[in-house]
């Protein structure tokens, strides 16, 4: 059980240019799930491979436990590292594969085939344990790649898209058995992917990075309900969260012919800004009637209808300003198809309020 | 059946008409195959029947009319020559001496290539060059300017040890051609490692070190078993290319002294063209001939085994 502790940790592949992490910040409280989301190139990777040892740090520090690991090879760290490809060793059976990293830290034969026993049992591994990782499917592969982490009873594990190569309905099967793992074993985990469900899903605690940097670090729930900036508003959720870059009024900004009001505090932190980047959530859109007065509602003309069962969204363009589309969300039964005009009125107590140039959020706070 | 197909004439032409349209296509499109295999039995399989012919014959060229019909006299000669036994150990010594020799250094050498260092590019120009070469020139490069008693680099560079003076050639026959062997087709070995480490998956060996593998372990463990397959073709190819070796002896030691460095090409080259006795080396020819399909099969099978995918993991 352990702490790990990103101290502005950076690693610079070419001298000069943009770091591919960039100060990076971070505690994993013990026992703790914490997933690093991000796009491509964000850094998150980098960052857990630093972390493993597999790439160097080249400023600031690594703590596990309190220990300083900058200059600790990867077999010293006490890590288990599961990969996206999964890295089975393909000339070794299932078994071989989950007792190497305890044969190479010297375990005796009848212990090691004990652990094996184990963990293969708590995967449901034990009728593969002679089969080459060639005779399993992809979902076994990953479930012994996770078994090869488990025998180790690490200090912590480490995770790079572990679900990346599984398809839709096996990733969701695996991502709750993984998270019912981690809970058991109370292992620190940090775990990397880029689909923000998973994020959202798995992680006790979650860091979003974009170009190398950390945009904020916080329980999901806070950074749906409060993103630290446009770029996190706009990556967390599905589908993204409409921005729109509207014009100040005198109470507050104006969409699509009507006036937006801002709470007080928002207004206040605004200041004289002209311009403000306005989030507005699918499900944060009130569907009004159609004949409802033009002064209080949004029209707009349906372009896509997604129906979910649950739930449909709609995507639409505004009537008055066509180049400005909008995503809704309205009930699992909707009459509104391509072509069809709808009134729509935002939520203004649900507003996120951000920064046009620098994309900060702008809340008084 | 026969009264099915005169109830229906109709359907019966068309399914004969059909069969011979198939013969015909079937004919049209094996046809431009047709040169090649008839150019392919001209030049190895009749020439080997005329070898057949004539390894039943006592036929010496040197004695105009003294052909005649012997049944498999010249095939008992060949199992009771001495020398001939002698030679197919010295082919078997040299041509698996060489080869596994060559792969040995040539995976020594494919690990040192799959590091970075500065100069990389020149270091593995440098190495390929002898495989460049052409066999007659190296084997005249190994004889003069390396082995030579007297101007050899080699004695030259062993003088300070007390060595100079050494007449490689006649005292070490064999082992001075296996030495002009292994040096050409080391670079071959060495590209062959050297495509196969970097066809290793960099993950593996990542999680190797993350698993808490040494050096060591990750080549015993993972390395060699991903490399089994290409050195197992490097073997196999090695071995079908220098058991045919001829040059080399030819202009190092021309066999000897008496047999010693002599293979099984060079000896039958002897004594059809030196000897002019047709019938006993094309004898001998047919028993090799015989010998090298029986291993090549053998080794064949080994190496479609091993790349039929077995353990290629997607």
């Amino acid at each position: 059980m352990a702490e790990v502790v990103f101290d502005q940790a950076s690693r610079i592949y070419t001298p000069g240019a943009k770091p591919a992490v960039d100060r990076l910040d971070l505690t994993v409280a013990d026992g703790d799930l914490v997933v690093l989301v991000g796009p491509s190139g964000s850094g998150k990777s980098t960052a857990l491979r630093m972390l493993a040892g597999l790439e160097p740090i080249d400023a600031g520090s690594v703590r596990i436990n309190g220990r300083d690991v900058v200059d600790v090879p990867p077999k010293d760290r006490d890590i288990a590292m599961v990969f996206q490809n999964y890295a089975l060793y393909p000339s070794k059976t299932v078994a071989e594969n989950m007792a190497f990293p305890l044969k190479m830290r010297g375990m005796d034969k009848e212990e090691r085939a004990d652990r094996v026993r184990q963990a293969a049992e708590m995967l449901g591994l034990t009728e593969y344990l002679d089969r080459k990782p060639k005779a399993l499917s992809g979902g076994q592969r990953q479930r012994v790649a996770m078994g090869r982490a488990i025998v180790r009873e690490p200090q912590v594990f480490l995770m790079d898209e572990p679900l990346s190569n599984l398809d839709a309905k096996m990733r969701v099967q695996t991502r709750a058995q993984i998270a019912e793992m981690q809970n058991r074993l109370a292992v620190s985990t940090v775990y990397v992917t880029h689909d923000q469900v998973e994020a959202m899903t798995m992680g006790d605690k979650v860091a979003v990075l974009a170009d190398g940097r950390l945009q904020q670090y916080a329980t999901p729930p806070e950074l749906y309900d409060r993103p630290a900036n446009a770029f996190v508003a706009g990556f967390i959720g599905s589908p993204a969260m409409n921005l729109l870059e509207l014009p100040r009024s005198s109470t507050g900004v104006t969409l699509g012919g009507i006036e937006i009001p801002l709470p007080r505090d928002i207004s206040d932190a605004a200041g004289s800004r002209d311009r403000l980047t306005v989030g507005i959530r699918p499900e944060d859109w009130v569907l009004e009637s159609t004949d409802s007065d033009g002064g209080s509602v949004i029209k707009a003309v349906v372009d896509v209808v997604e129906e979910l069962g649950s739930e449909s969204y709609l995507y639409a363009h505004l009537a008055e300003d066509t180049s400005t589309s909008i995503v809704v969300r309205g009930p699992g039964r909707v009459k509104v198809r391509f072509g069809d005009p709808i009134a729509v009125r935002p939520n203004s107590d649900t507003l996120h309020v951000f920064d046009v140039e620098s994309g900060e959020r702008l809340d008084g706070q | 059946m026969t009264a099915t197909l005169e109830e229906r004439p109709a359907p019966a032409a068309n399914v004969g008409g059909a069969a011979m349209i198939d013969r015909a296509e079937g004919w049209r499109r094996r046809a431009p195959l047709l040169p090649a295999l008839v150019f392919t039995i001209v030049v190895t399989q009749i020439p080997f029947i005329l070898t057949l012919f004539y390894s039943l014959q006592s036929w010496n060229l040197v004695r105009p009319g003294s052909q005649e019909f012997v049944w498999f006299s010249n095939y008992v000669d060949v199992f009771t020559d001495s020398q001939f036994r002698q030679v197919a150990l010295n082919t078997v010594v040299m041509t698996l001496g060489s080869v596994l020799i060559a792969v040995a250094l040539g995976l020594l050498l494919a690990l040192l290539l799959n590091r970075q260092f500065l100069g990389r590019g020149v270091v593995r120009t440098l190495l390929i060059t002898p495989f460049l070469i052409t066999p007659v020139a190296a084997a005249l490069l190994w004889r003069t300017v390396l082995l030579d008693p007297t101007l050899g680099l080699v004695n030259f560079v062993l003088s300070p040890f007390g060595a100079s003076g050494t007449e490689w050639i006649s005292q070490f026959p064999l082992a001075s051609v296996m030495a002009a062997l292994v040096w050409q087709w080391t670079p071959f070995m060495m590209l062959l490692l050297l495509a196969g480490l970097q066809s290793q998956p960099s993950d593996q060996l990542e999680a190797a070190r993350v698993d808490g593998a040494s050096a060591w372990s990750v080549f015993r463990e993972l390395t060699l078993p991903h490399l089994r397959r290409f050195i197992e073709l490097g073997v196999v190819l090695g071995t079908i290319y220098l058991v045919n070796t001829f040059d080399t002896v030819y202009m190092m030691t021309q066999g000897g002294p008496g047999v010693a460095s002599a293979n099984l090409p060079f000896y039958i080259y002897q004594r059809a063209f030196l000897g002019f006795d047709i019938g006993q080396s094309a004898a001998m020819g047919v028993v090799v001939v015989i010998i090298t399909l029986i291993a090549a099969s053998f080794a064949l099978r080994l190496l479609f085994r091993s790349f039929s995918g077995e353990e290629e993991l997607t």
